[in-house]
């Protein structure tokens, strides 16, 4: 083999492990950030100038388009309260008090950030449409089938899914502690 | 295998520089591709994009609860004005994202005090009216867009008439 080969080969290897890199290193996504609450996780700098290129790039891949954390706080959700990985086949109770923020929601994508179609044609909750029990609690069930009774987010039978709870204009007290906000809980009750 | 030595350090050193320019133009590469899904309607025109459904998702992660406005901006024959028209009582903004994808403005109703407003995009140089609220940008590709948060998705057939007088265009008159 001559000289010049080698390199030829090399320099092919080389670009397509560089590739592979950069693709492997920017996804991780919106959970990639340093904030982690329960299941939930997102990071605050998003959508500014500040964040570096591969915070810029994953964000790019995960939420193109997202507003900075002073308007819009993205919370990613990948497993339940026990960390299992959310799995479309099973059943789950959503629930909290409303959220600290001027308007919520939590919407339902597949593992690429993607809406599926359900029979329900509905893929998100949101603070107006979440009724408040006695307690001042909302509760939502996400599964494949409809219940009897209840708030339903249809769930996709054989896929697993990811939920984004989107927080516009976030409390002061929240932006304070974002760890320690109180955050929608996410439990597993059966399969 | 000595005759290896030099190519894989070679071969180290392109897929090292290969990661940062792929890295540094990721964000690049995904502005176009929105700048194309989005643009449909034309670029420097405002497009009332209908809501985000399994069928129609131009961007990743679209939120269903949001009606989007966008408007894909080319500032290299000069800037653009963006009118916007809050909806009273809801939130709203506007957002204008820079090529590389960056945000270079942000501004919701409330602190438009629910009042439209104007702002022109315009690059560094370039004249633009007098008075005007100017956002200065490094490059001539973008997006605004402008959200509008629904309760449920059947509101937009009463709020559609109100997000459609929020528009986007070339400047014209710099008086």
């Amino acid at each position: 083999m001559k000289s010049w080969h080698r390199y030829a080969i090399t320099l092919v290897g080389g670009i397509a492990v560089g590739l592979g890199a950069a693709w492997a290193i920017t996804g991780g996504g919106l959970s990639g950030g340093a904030i982690v609450n329960g299941p939930w996780t997102t990071s605050l700098g998003f959508g500014t100038k500040a964040t570096d290129p591969v915070t810029r790039a994953a964000v790019a891949r995960a939420g193109l388009l997202a507003l900075p954390a002073k308007e819009t706080v993205y919370w990613s959700a990948k497993t339940d309260a026990a960390g299992a990985p959310l799995d479309g086949n099973c059943r789950y109770s959503l629930s909290g008090t409303p959220l600290d923020a001027r308007w919520w929601s939590v919407t339902i994508y597949d593992e690429a950030g993607y809406l599926v179609a359900n029979p329900a044609n509905s893929w998100s909750v949101n603070g107006a449409n979440v009724a408040l029990d006695a307690k001042g609690e909302w509760r939502v069930t996400i599964a494949p089938t409809r219940l009897a009774e209840g708030a339903w987010l249809p769930g996709t039978k054989g896929q697993p899914f990811h939920l984004t709870l989107r927080m516009y204009n976030p409390g002061k007290a929240f932006r304070a502690n974002p760890a320690k906000a109180v955050l929608p809980q996410i439990v597993k009750e059966g399969c | 295998m000595r005759n290896w030595l030099g190519p894989l350090a070679f071969g180290l050193i392109v897929a090292a520089a290969t990661a940062y320019v792929a890295i540094w133009a990721i964000p690049y590469a995904l502005m176009n591709v929105a700048i194309e899904r989005l643009g449909q309607g034309g670029v420097n025109t405002m497009s009332y994009g209908n809501l985000a459904t399994p069928q129609r998702q131009p961007v990743v992660r679209p939120s269903p609860d949001l009606a989007y406005s966008s408007c894909p901006y080319d500032l290299s024959d000069g800037p653009i004005a963006i009118d916007v028209a809050p909806v009273p009582g809801r939130y709203s903004s506007l957002s204008i994202f820079d090529a590389a994808t960056d945000v270079i403005f942000v501004r919701n109703d409330v602190e438009a005090g629910g009042k439209p407003f104007r702002i022109i995009v315009a690059r560094a140089g370039q004249a633009v009216p007098k008075g005007a609220e100017v956002v200065r940008t490094n490059q001539d590709h973008g997006i605004a867009l402008i959200r509008l948060l629904l309760k449920e998705p059947a509101e937009i057939g009463g709020l559609d008439a109100i997000r459609r007088q929020s528009s986007c265009g070339t400047v014209t008159k710099l008086k």
